[in-house]
């Protein structure tokens, strides 16, 4: 579905070009359940923007079920986001002006598609099945970090993506919480089919993946 | 529709949760909007009270005055300005010959003096024919007006305004059989007019005139000659015939700068014009603060998307288009300006209500839609420049950004 082939990304700091992707190639194929590793600072959120066509690479390309995605304008990049990905961060990232009904509703609101089915129903469906539905009319601040991840993933789920990016989901929870959100992403994987992954570097999350790939100083190793 | 709903309700958020600075950015606005709609309805409040002025005048009137001084409705000062000729009673045996006219009065104002007693006052005299009562439907409240054949009879006698008479004899009604004396010339006073109210911009001042028969007051002009005649047209749809009627006959002896025929529309409409100008200037000076106004949106707008930057990189994350941003943050200025564009409005309507127990100012429907339109357009000018550069934020730097 996705493929990126010789991806390299620089940055330039000062007068100096740091490359921080070296020469990157790799498919993720429908329906899979991704791992990908990787110490602090090896890259691993650089990737995963440029796979979510959140960034744009230095040099390689990209395709989207086999289309080339440099030629897209700024605003089909937005559509692509839109419609095909869902991201989940760290820092959980709600609009704090928000309800969480409405975080999760916010997507539909930037899409220019016509739905056959109810947001708001859709909406409310996935609150309940994340068991926050009685927390639906609360600030993001009002909730704990649990609730607010659960909110994410809802909000990430919205448009019926493709696939999930999830950056570190459980960087900023205790490990039950953790958890939590991690068999959610695998249920969501198993019995719904959508492709997920997951940017970690705790081994016992990567394990619950179906394949790994370990990222070192900006090139993918073989493990 | 939702769209709309959703950003205006995260700005409305944002707006609650810092009330003081939203009320301090909307107050440049507010206060700009407020001046520019105080002075607009004083300005067509200023209108009004001069179309009242010249209501009291009686309609259907034509003016031959000196020099070229009305074009198209407005003063112009020509070289053969106020003043160079006068007219005399061959031009008055002339124009009365006209059709559709029903009186032609002769009139010769000055500024005098008259005395009476120990009261000395400046004021104006009207030294003009017994039509003039007629024809600018000033009757007696005291005493007489003078008549045809006072006039012939070169009678020094006057018919004095309430006001003047009140102030050269304490109480108007005194005034009727004493003498006055203009310029040392004695005059008998033989009535008082009813009071015709005016005086104010522009208008005649008709209660401190005194009248008296123009051929009496050939003492004051040796050369027996008029600054002006007036002619009272039978009925309105006949005006510009005798309009031009009057014109032809004073041009075969005078020459087409020399003098003017004026309707009293074209006075009105040149003194309002006036009127309009300064109160457009004013105007522009006031619309300097809403310039004010407009900067402190903007500082504010970009103080906002600066704090919001990691926002802005979610949002983009999860599918707003440039498009989107750039008009939530519009959507922000432009509320911003219009709370402050409301407001202001609001507190001009409560000015002008207070107001309008001594002066017609008003508010109409055009103003309101000007408030409005203006603020919005504020909102849109100061805030596209913000809203421009939190659209091109990429999205990537927005949502690393901490
Ligand atoms: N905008 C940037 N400018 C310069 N360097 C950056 C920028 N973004 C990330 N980096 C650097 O790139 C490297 C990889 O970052 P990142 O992908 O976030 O790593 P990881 O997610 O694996 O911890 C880090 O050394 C980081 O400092
Ligand atoms: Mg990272």
């Amino acid at each position: 579905m996705i493929e990126l082939k010789n991806i390299c990304k620089d940055y330039v700091v000062g007068n100096e070009t740091i490359r921080i992707l070296h020469d990157i190639s790799l498919t993720i194929k429908d329906k899979e359940f991704v791992g990908i590793m990787g110490s602090s600072g090896s890259g691993k959120s650089t990737l995963m923007h440029i796979m979510g066509f959140l960034d744009t690479p230095t040099k390689g390309t990209i395709l989207l079920d086999s289309k080339d995605v440099s030629r897209l304008s700024d605003d089909e990049l937005s559509q692509v986001r839109n419609e095909y990905v869902g991201f989940v961060f760290q820092q959980f990232n709600l609009i704090n002006n928000l309800t969480v009904l409405e975080n999760v509703m916010l997507p539909a609101i930037y899409s220019r598609k016509r739905f056959k089915y109810s947001i708001r129903k859709k909406a409310l469906e996935l609150l309940r099945r994340f068991n926050i539905l009685e927390r639906k009319d609360y600030l993001p601040n009002k909730i704990s970090g649990g609730q607010q991840q659960r909110v994410a993933i809802a909000r990430a789920l919205i448009m019926n993506p493709k696939i999930i990016f999830a950056d570190e989901p459980t960087g900023n929870l205790d490990s039950k919480n953790g958890e939590e959100i991690i068999n959610l992403l695998s249920e969501l994987n198993r019995d719904f089919g959508v492709t997920i992954v997951i940017v970690t570097h705790e081994k016992y999350i990567a394990n619950k993946t179906k394949r790994q790939l370990f990222i070192k100083d900006g090139t993918l190793v073989k493990k | 529709m939702n769209y709309i709903i959703y950003l205006i309700k995260s700005s409305l958020e944002d707006f609650r949760r810092n009330k003081v600075r939203t009320f301090l950015t909307s107050l440049g606005i507010l206060i700009g909007v407020l001046s520019v709609i105080l002075l607009v309805s004083f300005g067509l409040g200023l209108k009004k009270y001069i179309n009242q002025q010249f209501e009291s005048l009686a309609p259907n009137l034509l003016r031959v005055v000196p020099g070229k001084i009305f074009a198209g409705g407005s003063f112009r000062a020509g070289p053969g300005s106020l003043g160079t000729i006068r007219f005399d009673e061959k031009d008055i045996q002339r124009i009365k010959r006209i059709k559709n006219l029903d009186y032609t009065i002769p009139t010769l104002t000055k500024t005098i003096t008259v005395r009476a007693g120990r009261n000395s006052e400046l004021t104006d005299f009207f030294s003009s024919s017994e039509d003039l009562f007629s024809a600018l439907n000033i009757e007696a409240e005291y005493g007489e007006i003078f008549a045809k054949a006072d006039v012939a009879k070169k009678n020094k006698i006057a018919v004095l305004g309430p006001k003047i008479a009140e102030k050269l004899f304490g109480d108007s009604r005194a005034a009727v059989g004493n003498n006055i004396k203009i310029e040392n010339q004695s005059f008998k006073a033989i009535g008082v007019t009813k009071s015709k109210g005016g005086g104010g911009f522009g208008g005649p001042d008709f209660d401190s005139y005194i009248y008296i028969p123009y051929k009496a007051g050939y003492i004051f002009d040796p050369d027996k000659k008029f600054i002006a005649i007036i002619a009272k047209v039978n009925s309105e749809k006949n005006i510009d015939q005798a309009k031009r009627d009057i014109e032809e006959v004073m041009l075969t002896r005078y020459s087409e700068d020399d003098f003017s025929v004026i309707k009293q529309t074209d006075l009105l409409s040149a003194i309002t014009s006036i009127f309009s100008i300064i109160n457009l200037v004013l105007v522009a000076i006031a619309a300097i603060s809403l310039i004010v106004g407009g900067i402190g949106i903007m500082n504010i707008t970009y103080a906002t998307v600066t704090e919001r930057i990691k926002e802005i990189g979610i949002r983009r994350a999860i599918g707003a288009r440039k498009s989107d941003i750039l008009i939530q943050f519009l959507a922000e200025s432009v509320i911003l300006s219009l709370f402050g564009g409301i407001v202001g409005l609001a507190l001009a309507w409560i000015v002008v209500f207070f107001v309008q127990r001594v002066f017609p100012a008003y508010i109409n429907i055009p103003t309101i839609a000007l408030a409005l339109g203006v603020s919005s357009a504020i909102g849109v000018i100061f805030g596209v420049f913000p809203a421009k550069k939190a659209a091109d934020l990429s999205p990537i730097d927005a949502i690393r950004y901490e």
